[in-house]
C-alpha cells in the first residue's frame, strides 16, 4: 500500500488544507480558526473585563476615551483533532478492487493530509465496536507508522455502527472532525449512530464506499447470494427487472444518506472503487467541501 | 398402446441426464454480496418457503420431462389400437357412383366423393404398419387406379387422378376384381369406401369375410327423377311419357316438375312424394313432329344430377307396307295390317303379286317394310327392312339344310323389341325349313332342336327378318301372336329398325350404333345439346359401327349420320342412386384395425405437437418467472 503514496503524491496533498465547516476548540493553537476567542492576532469582540483577566489584553485606548475597562478578543487558532472510523467489516472486503483497500488508501490519506498540517490525525477501524487504532497522529515522521498499521489490518466482523460511536463518543470528548468511511448497510442504524455523533458536536463527514458492481450488479439467473458479513445465504433468481428494482433501490440508499448528511450539515462523498482514490480526494472531496 | 420403434427407448438415458443437468441447475452459482439483507429486501419476504414455491422449483424439471417422454414416444411411432394390428394386404374399393356426388351438408357442403378420398387418406395415415396397398375406382366399370404398393403416399396420389362419376358404380364387379387381385396375397382385406346407398354393400360385406366397409355421409333429402320413358300411343296419335320420381327422406316432400319439349314448357305438375316412395305419372303428349323432352324437379336437394332427365319423343309418322304375295295367302297379313289402323300408311300401302312386283319401278319397290310371303323376288332394293316368310332370297345369308316336321317354337330372345307381348307357346306348325345361319344373326326364336325359326339379320343397308316357316302350315294367323308379331315387325323397322342409336342411355354407357353404318361413313359428328351453342364432336367409325363414350352428364346427344340425325338421352335414373339415405349399419368395421389419433393428428405427430407445446411453455414460464 504504502507504494501508492509516493512523494509526488504527498506533496501535493499538502497543498490541500484541511477546512471544517465548523469551527472546533483545540487545545494547540493551530491554524484553524476557531470559534472560541483567544489568543491570535485576529481582532474579533470586545467585552468587559473580568478580574483574572489578561491584563495584556485590556485597550487601553478605550480606557482612555471611554474609562471603561474592555478586553479585546481574538479568533484562536486551534488544533484540529481528525478522527477517521474506517469500516473495516468483512463487507468491506467486497470487490475487486475491495472496497476495504479504497477506505484504507483514503483513509492514510485523510491522516495523511492532517498529519501534513500539524493536526492530530486518528484512524479507528471499527467493526462490531470501535477498535483500537492509531490516534492523535502529529508530524509526517509517523505516517509510516499508520501505514504500516492499516497494512496489516484485516476486514472482519460485522458492522455496528451503533456500539461504535456509543463507545467513540465517551472516548472523545472534546469535538472534532470525524470523518466516517463504511459501506453504511444498514442505513437506519446508520443514521442513530451519526445522531450520536451530532449531539456531542462532532463535525461528520462521511465518505460511502462502493464498488461498480454494487453500483450495477453483473449478475443474473439463478444463483445463491451469500453474505460475506453474516455469512448466511439465500436462494434468488435475478431478473433484469429485479436488478432493475436493485439499482433504484441502491440509488435511493445513496440519496437516502446524501439528503440525511444535508439536513444536518454532515459531508457526504461517495468514493467509488473504479474510481482512483487521489482523483477521488482531489475531485470528489473538494467539491463536496472536505478538501479546501 | 405399442410402439412401433421400440428402440427409440434407448434414448431414454436423456432422462436422467436432464435430472442430472437440473440438480446442476439448481445447485445454484454462489456470488458473494456485501448485504445479503438488501437484496432479501427486494426478492419479498419468504421467497421459497412455501408449497407452490417448491412446486415451482421442479416444475420446469417436470415440462422438461414431460418433453422428453413425449419425443421419445413420438420417437417411437406408437399406436394407440384396442389389439395388435399385423401387416396386410388392403385392396381399397372407392365407390365413384352418382349417390357419391350428393354433397353432405354436416360436412360444409363436401360431396362424398370428397369425404372418401378423405376417408381413404385417413386409413392410409392411421395404419400404422407398412401395409400392402391396391386402389381400385369402381366407376361405370372397376379400374386399378393403383397397382400393389407399400406406399402409402402412392394410394394417396392416385386419388388424385379419380375423376367423380356420375353414373351407376358396379361395387360387386370391383370386389370381385379385387378378390382376383387379392388371391395369393396373406391377410387379405378389401376396404370399400362408400355412402352403402340402398344396401349396395351390405351383400358384400354378408357374402366375403374379409370386406371392411367404410360407410361416408349421413344426407338423405333427396328427390330425384329415377325413370322416364316414352312410347308411342298405339294408335300413332300421341307419345306417352312416364315418370317416376322417388323421394329418399324420410320426410314426404311436395315439389313440381316441369316439362319441357324443345324448351317450350309444356306442363307444369305439383306432386307430393311420400317418404321412401315413389310418385309416378305419365304424360301424354300430342308431338308429331317429335322433339327433345326435358323432365326437371324445381327443388333444390342434395344431388342435383338426378333433379332433371331428358327423352327423346321420334315424329310420328305410319308406315308404307308392300306385301308381295300371292292373292290366295295373303289374308292373314292383310287383315292384320287393316288392323293396325293408324300405324300403317293405308293409303300407301297394297298388296301385290311377285310379278307385278318385279315390273314395278325401283322407286315404288322402296317402302318402310316390304313382306314376301312365300316368294322371292329376282332382285332386291338396295336399301330396305323385309319381312320374309318362308323363303328368302340369297342376299339373306342362311341355308335351309333340313326339314323340320311338327317343331315346337320357344322365344329365344324376350328382350328384343320384336318378341315383345309375344306369346309363342303352343302354336302348331306342321313343318319348317332347318336352317343354317352362315353369318351371325338375331335369333328371336327357335324350334326345340336349336333350328332358328325366326331371325333377324341387320346390314348397313338392309334389315332382313326372317320366319322359317310358312304360317298357313301353323295356327299362327289363329292366334294374337300373328298379328303382335306383324305389329312389333311394322313398329321396329319404322322406330328402332331405323334407328342408329338407342333413345335412352344412362350416365356412362358407351353409345354404339345399333346397326351398322353404311360403308361410305368414315366418321360421325355429334353434338351435346343445351345451351345457345352446340358444340360438335366427331367419332371414327371402324368396321361400319361407332362407339361414343360421351355419356358423363345427363342430356341430348345429337348424332349426324349424312343428311339424317339421330337423338339419344343420357340420363342417370337410377332409384339406387337416388336413393341416398344410407344404412347407419356397421358393417364389417372390426376387419380394419387403425391406430387411434390424437385430436386428427397421428399419435407421433400429436406427441411432437404436444412436445413443441410443452417446450414453449417451459420458456414462458421460465421467461415470466413461474418457475425457477
Amino acid at each position: 500500500m504504502a507504494e501508492l503514496f509516493d512523494k509526488q503524491y504527498l506533496k501535493k496533498l499538502e497543498y490541500l488544507e484541511l477546512i471544517a465547516r465548523r469551527m472546533v476548540f483545540g487545545q494547540q493553537q493551530a491554524l484553524r480558526p476557531s470559534l472560541r476567542k483567544g489568543a491570535s492576532i485576529e481582532f474579533k469582540d470586545y467585552r468587559e473585563y473580568s478580574p483574572g483577566d489578561d491584563p495584556r489584553a485590556v485597550d487601553w485606548s478605550v480606557y482612555a476615551r471611554l474609562g471603561e475597562m474592555v478586553v479585546k478578543l481574538y479568533r484562536q487558532e486551534q488544533e484540529l483533532d481528525l478522527w477517521v472510523l474506517l469500516d473495516s467489516s468483512a463487507s468491506m472486503a467486497f470487490g475487486e478492487p475491495s472496497k476495504f483497500d479504497h477506505a484504507r488508501k483514503i483513509a492514510a490519506a485523510l491522516a495523511y493530509i492532517g498529519m501534513a498540517n500539524m493536526d492530530s490525525a486518528s484512524v479507528l477501524p471499527f467493526a462490531h465496536e470501535l477498535l483500537e487504532g492509531r490516534d492523535h497522529l502529529r508530524g509526517r515522521s509517523r505516517v509510516f507508522h499508520l501505514l504500516d498499521y492499516l497494512r496489516e489490518l484485516k476486514g472482519t466482523g460485522q458492522t455496528d455502527l451503533i456500539a461504535t460511536t456509543r463507545k467513540f463518543v465517551s472516548r472523545v470528548r472534546r469535538p472534532g472532525m470525524v470523518v466516517i468511511i463504511s459501506d453504511f448497510y444498514g442505513l437506519e442504524l446508520a443514521q442513530r449512530a451519526l445522531d450520536q455523533l451530532r449531539f456531542f458536536r462532532h463535525e461528520i463527514y462521511v465518505i460511502q464506499v462502493a464498488t461498480p458492481w454494487e453500483l450495477d450488479p453483473p449478475i443474473r439467473g439463478e444463483l445463491r447470494l451469500v453474505d460475506l458479513e453474516t455469512s448466511g445465504h439465500e436462494d434468488l433468481t435475478i431478473t433484469d427487472s429485479m436488478l432493475r428494482r436493485y439499482r433504484q433501490a441502491f440509488e435511493k440508499f445513496s440519496a437516502d444518506l446524501k439528503r440525511y448528511a444535508m439536513r444536518y450539515s454532515i459531508g457526504y462523498a461517495r468514493a467509488e472503487t473504479n474510481v482512483p482514490f487521489d482523483t477521488f480526494l482531489v475531485d470528489v472531496l473538494q467539491r463536496g467541501g472536505l478538501v479546501a | 398402446m405399442s410402439l412401433l420403434a421400440p428402440w427409440a427407448l434407448w434414448f431414454g438415458f436423456v432422462a436422467p441426464l436432464i435430472v442430472g443437468l437440473y440438480l446442476l441447475k439448481i445447485r445454484r452459482q454462489q456470488e458473494l454480496v456485501p448485504a445479503l439483507e438488501f437484496w432479501m429486501r427486494l426478492a419479498g419476504p419468504a421467497p421459497v418457503r412455501s408449497l407452490f414455491q417448491r412446486l415451482k422449483r421442479w416444475l420446469s424439471l417436470l415440462l422438461w420431462l414431460a418433453i422428453v417422454a413425449c419425443l421419445l414416444l413420438a420417437l417411437g411411432n406408437p399406436v394407440i389400437t384396442a389389439g395388435s394390428i399385423k401387416p396386410q394386404s388392403i385392396a381399397i374399393i372407392l365407390d365413384n357412383s352418382a349417390s357419391m356426388q350428393t354433397q353432405e351438408t354436416d360436412h360444409g357442403d363436401q360431396t362424398r366423393f370428397e369425404l372418401a378420398r378423405k376417408e381413404i387418406e385417413r386409413i392410409t395415415k392411421f395404419r400404422p404398419v407398412r401395409d400392402e396397398w391396391l386402389l381400385i375406382n369402381a366407376a361405370r366399370r372397376p379400374q386399378v387406379m393403383q397397382p400393389w404398393t407399400r406406399d402409402r403416399n402412392a394410394i394417396r396420389e392416385a386419388l388424385q387422378d379419380v375423376a367423380p362419376h356420375r353414373g351407376s358404380s358396379d361395387l360387386r364387379s370391383a370386389a370381385a376384381l379385387a378378390n382376383q387381385l387379392l388371391s395369393g396375397k396373406v391377410d387379405p382385406l378389401i376396404v370399400v369406401i362408400s355412402d352403402g346407398a340402398h344396401g349396395a354393400v351390405e351383400s358384400l360385406v354378408q357374402d366375403s369375410q374379409n370386406v371392411a366397409f367404410v360407410r361416408v355421409g349421413n344426407t338423405q333429402d333427396n328427390l330425384g327423377i329415377t325413370d322416364i320413358r316414352v312410347r308411342m300411343h298405339p294408335q300413332m296419335t300421341a307419345h306417352h311419357v312416364y315418370l317416376s320420381v322417388s323421394n329418399s327422406s324420410d320426410q314426404d316432400i311436395e315439389s313440381q316438375v316441369t316439362f319441357e319439349l324443345d324448351r317450350n314448357v309444356v306442363e307444369v305438375r305439383p306432386f307430393s312424394a311420400k317418404a321412401r316412395s315413389e310418385w309416378r305419372h305419365t304424360l301424354t303428349l300430342q308431338a308429331p313432329e317429335g322433339g327433345v323432352l326435358s323432365a326437371r324437379i324445381e327443388r333444390p336437394d342434395a344431388l342435383a344430377i338426378d333433379n332433371q332427365a331428358f327423352a327423346v319423343l321420334e315424329p310420328v309418322r305410319a308406315a308404307h307396307i308392300l306385301l308381295v304375295s300371292p292373292e290366295e295367302q295373303a289374308y292373314f297379313f292383310e287383315q292384320s295390317l287393316l288392323a293396325m289402323g293408324p300405324l300403317v300408311d293405308q293409303a300407301r300401302s297394297r298388296t301385290v303379286s311377285l310379278e307385278e312386283y318385279e315390273l314395278l319401278a325401283d322407286a315404288e319397290r322402296s317402302a318402310d317394310l316390304v313382306i314376301f310371303n312365300g316368294v322371292k323376288p329376282t332382285v332386291l332394293p338396295a336399301l330396305g327392312a323385309f319381312l320374309f316368310v318362308n323363303s328368302w332370297t340369297s342376299d339373306v345369308p342362311a341355308s335351309t339344310i333340313g326339314e323340320l316336321t311338327m317343331p315346337s317354337l320357344s322365344i329365344a330372345k324376350r328382350d328384343h323389341p320384336l318378341t315383345q307381348y309375344l306369346n309363342l307357346g303352343g302354336v302348331t306348325i306342321a313343318r319348317a325349313h332347318e336352317v343354317d345361319l352362315r353369318e351371325p344373326a338375331v335369333v328371336l326364336a327357335s324350334s326345340q332342336n336349336g333350328s332358328p325359326m325366326i331371325f333377324l339379320f341387320s346390314r348397313p343397308d338392309q334389315q332382313f327378318l326372317c320366319l322359317a316357316f310358312d304360317v298357313l302350315d301353323s295356327d299362327l294367323p289363329f292366334r294374337n301372336a300373328f298379328p303382335i308379331l306383324l305389329r312389333n315387325a311394322v313398329a321396329y323397322f319404322m322406330t328402332q329398325g331405323h334407328a342408329w342409336v338407342k333413345d335412352q342411355y344412362t350416365i356412362g354407357d358407351t353409345i354404339r350404333s345399333l346397326r351398322p353404318l353404311p360403308s361410305n361413313i368414315s366418321s360421325i359428328k355429334f353434338a351435346r345439346m343445351g345451351g345457345e351453342s352446340i358444340s360438335e364432336e366427331s367419332a371414327l367409325v371402324e368396321q361400319n359401327e361407332f362407339a361414343v363414350d360421351a355419356t358423363s352428364e345427363v342430356g341430348v346427344l345429337r348424332f349426324a349420320l349424312n343428311d339424317e340425325f339421330a337423338y339419344a338421352a343420357v340420363n342417370l335414373a337410377s332409384y339406387d342412386e337416388t336413393m341416398i339415405a344410407v344404412s347407419e349399419q356397421k358393417l364389417g368395421e372390426s376387419h380394419l384395425s387403425l391406430s387411434t389419433g390424437l385430436g386428427g393428428m397421428t399419435p407421433w405427430l400429436a406427441l411432437s405437437a404436444i412436445a413443441t407445446l410443452l417446450i414453449a411453455g417451459e420458456w414462458l414460464t421460465y421467461h415470466f418467472r413461474w418457475t425457477e
